[in-house]
Parts: C-alpha cells; sequence; structure tokens
C-alpha cells in the first residue's frame, strides 16, 4: 500500500499536469499559426505573381481555405481552449476534472487540422461554404474535440470549491457549448442546398467568429485583465450583461453577409438592427475593461502582456464597431466582395483575437510554467505585429473602398484589378512583418515553456498595487 | 425596383419597432451599469479572485 501523499505535493502534482496541458496546447497552437501565416504569406504573394507555383496543390483556391482553416481551428481555437482550461481550475479553486479528456481533445483538435489541411490541398473541399471548407467526416472530429472540452472544462467548474462561477467561466463554457450547437447545424444534411445553405453559411461562418472566438477571448481577458492590474474588473454585472446580450444579438446576425440575396427580407432587417444592438455588448466590454485599467495605461511601458490586451480591446471595440457600420445596406452596397472585408476580417481576427490570446498566453503561461520570455523577445514581437497588422488593415481598407467605388462607377473590372495593385505589396509588406513577429512568438513560447527561461522574476507583480482591500 | 427591395414597409416597421426597443432598453441597461458599478461587497467574487486564487 502506498503511503498517503501529502496534500501539498499531490497540488503541486495537480499544478504540473495543468501547466504541461496549458503548454502543450500553446506549443501546437503556436505550431498552427506559424504554418497557417506562411500560407497567408505565399497567398499575399500570388496577388503580385500569380503564376508562381502553377502546381495544382499551390493555387489560390486551395491555399486560401488552409489559411483560414489552420488559423481559425488550429491556432486560435487550441489556444484558447488551452487558456480556458487553465483560467477555469485557477478561478474555480479546482483541478481539472480530467487531465486525460485534455490530452485527448488536443489530439482532436490536431487530427482534424492536419486531415482538413492535407484534404483541402489535395482538393477535396466542401464547396462555397467558408470556415466549413473541411470535407464533413473531418468537421465530425473536430465536433468531437469541441464535446470533449466542452465535457471536461463544465466538469471542472461543476467540481468548484468556490461559492459563484467566475465570468470567465460563463464566457467559456457559453462558447464551447454554442459552438456545439453551430457544428451540429452546419452538417445536418437539409442545410447543404437551396437558400438554406445560404442562411446556415451566414450563421456559421459568423457565429464561428462571434459565439466561439469573442467569448472565449472576453473570457480570459476578465481572467488575466485583473490579474495583471491586481484590480478587479470595473462592473462585474456589465460582464454578465455583455454575455448574456451577446447571447442574444450575435446569432442572428450572420445574414447581414448575404444582403441583396434571395433571404427574406425581414431576415437580413432583422440583421441589420441587431447588428447595432451589437454595440451593446461591444460598447459595454470595452469601456468596461478600459474603465478597468483606468489610471495605470502607463503600465503599458513596463509590461507586455497589458500592451497585448490593450491593443486586443481596441480591435475589439474598433472591429466589432466597424462590423456594424459594414451590416448597412448603403456601406454594404460599396464594400460587398471587396478587399474591405479582408481587413476586416484581419481587424477582429488578428487585432482583436490574436493580441487577446498573446496577451493572455504571455500573462498566464510564465504563472504556470514558472518561465519568463525576455523583454527583447516581447517588444519584437508586439511592435512588429501592431505595425504589419495596421499596414496590412489599412491598405485593404482603403483599396477595398476604392474596388467598391470603381465597381458601383461601372468601370471595367480590371480597372479595379489595376487600382488594388499597390495595396497588394502593401498586403504583402505587413503580412511579413505580421509573420516575422510569430517566429518571434514560438521563440518566446520556447523560453516559457521547454526552453531557457529568459529571466527568474517576472517584472509584471513588481508593477501591481492591491487594490482589493 | 426599389420598392421591391425595400421590402413591405409595414412589416420593416414592425421589426424594427420591436428589435428597436429590446435595442434601447439594452442600451439604458448599459450605460446604467457603467455609471453606477456598485458592487462594493467585499465578498463580491470580483474581488475574491484576486484574495484567494492560488
Amino acid at each position: 500500500m502506498q503511503p498517503a501523499a501529502h496534500p501539498s505535493s499531490v497540488l503541486k502534482q495537480k499544478d504540473l499536469e495543468l501547466a504541461r496541458v496549458f503548454a502543450a496546447y500553446t506549443i501546437s497552437a503556436t505550431a498552427w499559426l506559424v504554418f497557417a501565416t506562411f500560407i497567408g504569406i505565399l497567398l499575399a504573394y500570388k496577388f503580385g505573381a500569380p503564376d508562381f507555383g502553377s502546381g495544382a496543390w499551390l493555387t489560390f483556391g486551395r491555399l486560401r481555405p488552409i489559411h483560414t482553416n489552420a488559423t481559425f481551428y488550429g491556432w486560435a481555437s487550441i489556444a484558447l481552449v488551452g487558456l480556458a482550461y487553465y483560467v477555469a481550475v485557477r478561478s474555480c479553486r479546482t483541478q481539472l476534472y480530467s487531465v486525460r479528456l485534455a490530452w485527448v481533445g488536443l489530439w482532436l483538435f490536431n487530427i482534424a487540422a492536419i486531415a482538413g489541411t492535407i484534404a483541402l490541398d489535395l482538393g477535396y473541399n466542401d464547396g462555397n461554404l467558408e470556415y466549413r471548407e473541411w470535407p464533413w467526416p473531418i468537421r465530425l472530429i473536430f465536433l468531437s474535440a469541441l464535446l470533449v472540452t466542452a465535457w471536461n472544462l463544465v466538469g471542472t467548474v461543476a467540481r468548484r470549491t468556490t461559492d459563484d462561477i467566475y465570468l470567465s467561466n460563463w464566457y467559456t463554457m457559453g462558447g464551447v457549448l454554442w459552438t456545439c450547437i453551430i457544428a451540429v447545424v452546419a452538417i445536418l444534411p437539409w442545410y447543404q442546398y437551396g437558400l438554406g445553405q445560404v442562411a446556415v453559411s451566414g450563421y456559421y461562418m459568423h457565429n464561428a467568429v462571434g459565439m466561439w472566438f469573442t467569448p472565449l477571448a472576453l473570457g480570459i481577458f476578465y481572467y488575466a485583465l485583473p490579474k495583471l492590474l491586481s484590480r478587479p474588473i470595473y462592473s462585474y454585472a456589465l460582464g454578465v450583461f455583455a454575455f448574456w446580450t451577446n447571447l442574444v444579438f450575435y446569432p442572428i446576425i450572420g445574414s447581414h453577409h448575404f444582403l441583396f440575396s434571395p433571404l427574406p427580407w425581414w431576415l437580413q432587417t432583422t440583421a441589420i438592427v441587431f447588428s447595432v444592438a451589437m454595440l451593446v455588448p461591444v460598447l459595454g466590454g470595452s469601456a468596461n475593461f478600459l474603465l478597468t485599467m483606468r489610471g495605470r495605461f502607463g503600465q503599458m511601458r513596463e509590461s507586455y502582456p497589458l500592451a497585448f490586451i490593450f491593443v486586443g480591446v481596441i480591435g475589439y471595440l474598433v472591429g466589432s464597431s466597424q462590423g456594424t457600420v459594414e451590416a448597412f445596406r448603403s456601406m454594404q452596397a460599396v464594400w460587398h466582395f471587396t478587399n474591405y472585408t479582408v481587413g476586416h476580417s484581419h481587424l477582429t481576427m488578428y487585432g482583436f483575437v490574436n493580441f487577446a490570446v498573446w496577451g493572455c498566453i504571455y500573462a498566464l503561461l510564465p504563472a504556470a510554467t514558472g518561465k519568463y520570455p525576455g523583454q527583447a523577445g516581447l517588444a519584437l514581437h508586439f511592435w512588429m505585429a501592431l505595425v504589419g497588422s495596421f499596414i496590412y488593415v489599412l491598405s485593404l481598407s482603403i483599396g477595398g473602398t476604392i474596388q467598391g467605388l470603381n465597381w458601383i462607377q461601372g468601370s471595367p473590372f480590371i480597372q479595379s484589378v489595376v487600382d488594388m495593385g499597390p495595396f497588394h505589396v502593401w498586403r504583402g509588406v505587413g503580412g511579413i512583418l505580421m509573420f516575422l513577429s510569430h517566429v518571434v512568438f514560438a521563440w518566446n513560447v520556447w523560453c516559457m515553456t521547454y526552453g531557457p527561461s529568459a529571466r527568474a522574476a517576472p517584472l509584471v507583480p513588481a508593477l501591481a498595487r492591491d487594490d482589493t482591500a | 425596383m426599389e420598392h421591391q427591395m425595400a421590402g413591405p414597409l409595414f412589416g420593416n416597421l414592425i421589426i424594427i419597432a420591436m428589435s428597436g426597443a429590446v435595442t434601447v432598453g439594452c442600451f439604458v441597461a448599459m450605460f446604467w451599469m457603467l455609471l453606477w458599478p456598485g458592487e462594493t461587497d467585499r465578498c463580491h467574487p470580483k474581488y475574491d479572485i484576486l484574495r484567494h486564487d492560488r
């Protein structure tokens, strides 16, 4: 019979297991980030040199969905789930419901992403269904990864030793459960043709962002920001209110991607009105984060995790408000089908979600592993990503508007292609900076996990002032 | 063409009135919580998370 382990050593063992899980999810996600954005560089290059890579497996039609799906389901999904596990355990003062399930989930996410990438490059594509181009059996693997994650996350929160379920867990559990529903609806065979397909396509592709990445990223914000500042969130109730308004307003607004289409007019109108209503959780949520940071903005000079989170909040505010403006029919008449939309999607997925993930990883992973990235690495990552994404979004926003105005004026299509030329070059310049920043991030992740820690103690706690007393 | 694209006026008005009322109500609630956050009880979970997290 084994002697009973000392409670503190059991706790240490559990913490170690959690750190390993968190590190594995982050490393895996980072590998997908580097891969997906390398494909993005190839795509950007092909705008200037369309004849480059003439083989079927290097065509734009195959590489584009590889880039988007690997970013969504390889990078962002895996990174956010790793963070969600850590936050659930810490905020509930408990242990992971099942370490084994966490590993199974990680394998399933990766199997789906690898199989999906190979299938797309071989030309197996489910067609015109944005962000769900993977053949449906592969999407079933992704769904099983979601179900495993949902079970494990809910199980962890159910075993909490706290009275309340902290706000972050509302967002993360909600996000995972909603996405299970979205993923099931996307597979239902009777929605794969006709107008039903269009409606579900809008429902799926928009909700894959707003009901998956957004709630998870916001949920992690609600934990990481108070921890970084040693200061509670400005308004907890507003966080809860934003959660419910996001749930009420968001699911139906995907139809604003199909204005002027044969979809029922009432559906399009409702999507526009609720796109305006989305300003409630967006403005309320952003103001909540910014008011939590009030008087502490200067700390960003020393704390890059805080700077990443600040940019993420601004990205959420600007990107989502821009989405509301884009939803109006008069605006869609100019921007629909143009590169402006590509700029918008990068402002939200990159300016908001990526910066949120990076800030929270830099804030929380060192607390789990006890290892820290160097200040130079953090600075390089931050500035290259910020400047790169700024160039990228600005060039596509300006170029896309010119494109749309060309079409409205009835100019020959080729005129809009010629006018986009310089903006495609700037898009490539921004993309290269963004990609290089990801390589630096990979090095930083290595330092925070299995590589050499850049320093023995965190810079951040020294900055924090206890506002709880 | 314009009339067809605008859809039935009465239907649009009903949709805008209903969803608009919900939207305006939520805006009021949001500003209320921003201006008067309250939550001064030290046992509130938002303080708890900072004190007892291991």
